[in-house]
């Protein structure tokens, strides 16, 4: 009979919380069984287990139903909360700031430059480090707004918690601050803010 | 990290070429983007068409009614 944790519907790290609690109790050996709901509580709940090299697998039983199955031989290793940070979505973000200011990446050709700017941040949403933010200035304000083709990755980058700014008077200067589609807008303000209080700014 | 899907992908030899199954799949409405190449694959330019598993026959007729030989047609977890 495995002993099983339901933390489906619990952002992080409430599940590593209360697998570790859960573990806390194991004396004798034993399964633990943790449903999640989210890739990152998985991965999260792994990373746990290797923490204490324990044996774990993880299968999918439904859409919104992941299992963490943790084999426990004995008294489970306890570490103290501090030494066992979860790493929630926010801490996936380096302290990286991306400064986009024009539509195309590099110079030379325009059209070449297009698709180089699109593949960019594209790769950049696939990255196990997302940024911290992605800035937007100049004419990098027509790439959050509609009709641009790298709309999906910077929503999917939002979702994950990166901050999408894009720069007000630019929109304006444009006349797209109606089209705006994803993130907020900003002022040179914080524009600066952000790049100087950032460790790393990248610009492609 | 969204999940991942099988996808096709399409290389090509040139980005000339990429450019030109591009514009001849957005223009027929073929589902799927243009992406950087993943590192797995060593072929072309360094791009490639990224579309569903399910839509390969649509890619490939596409890509070779734009006049472009693909680098090689893939199948992956994108």
């Amino acid at each position: 009979m495995a002993l099983v944790v339901d933390a489906r519907g619990e952002q992080c790290p409430i599940p590593v919380v209360k697998a570790t609690k859960a573990l806390a109790g194991i004396t004798a050996p034993e399964v633990l069984e943790v449903h999640v709901d989210n890739e990152t509580a998985v991965q999260n709940l792994l990373r746990m287990a290797a923490g204490r090299k324990l044996q774990a697998k993880s299968e999918k039983l439904g859409e919104r139903d992941l299992l963490v199955t943790v084999h426990v031989d004995g008294a489970a290793q306890v570490p103290a909360a501090a030494e066992e940070p979860a790493a929630c979505p926010g801490d996936l973000r380096g302290d990286t700031v991306v400064a986009v200011g024009t539509s195309h990446m590099g110079s030379g050709s325009d059209e070449l430059g297009a698709i180089l700017m699109k593949g960019f941040l594209y790769a950049l949403s696939q990255q196990e480090e997302l940024p911290r933010t992605v800035l937007f200035y100049n004419g990098g304000a027509r790439l959050t707004t509609e009709g641009s083709a790298s709309l999906e990755d910077l929503k999917t980058m939002e979702t994950q918690g990166v901050e999408i700014l894009t720069c007000g008077t630019c929109l304006d200067f444009y006349g797209i601050k109606d089209k705006l589609q994803v993130g907020g807008v900003t002022n040179m303000y914080a524009i600066v803010e952000k790049l100087t209080r950032a460790r790393k700014v990248i610009r492609p | 990290m969204r999940e991942k899907t099988l996808r096709t992908v399409a290389a090509f030899h040139t980005t000339t070429d990429a450019m030109a199954a591009e514009a001849r799949c957005l223009r027929c409405g073929v589902p799927g983007r243009l992406i950087p190449l993943p590192p797995v694959i060593s072929a072309g330019c360094g791009l490639c068409w990224s579309a569903p598993r399910e839509e390969r026959d649509r890619v490939v007729a596409a890509i070779e009614a734009a006049g472009v030989t693909p680098a090689g047609i893939y199948e992956m977890l994108l």
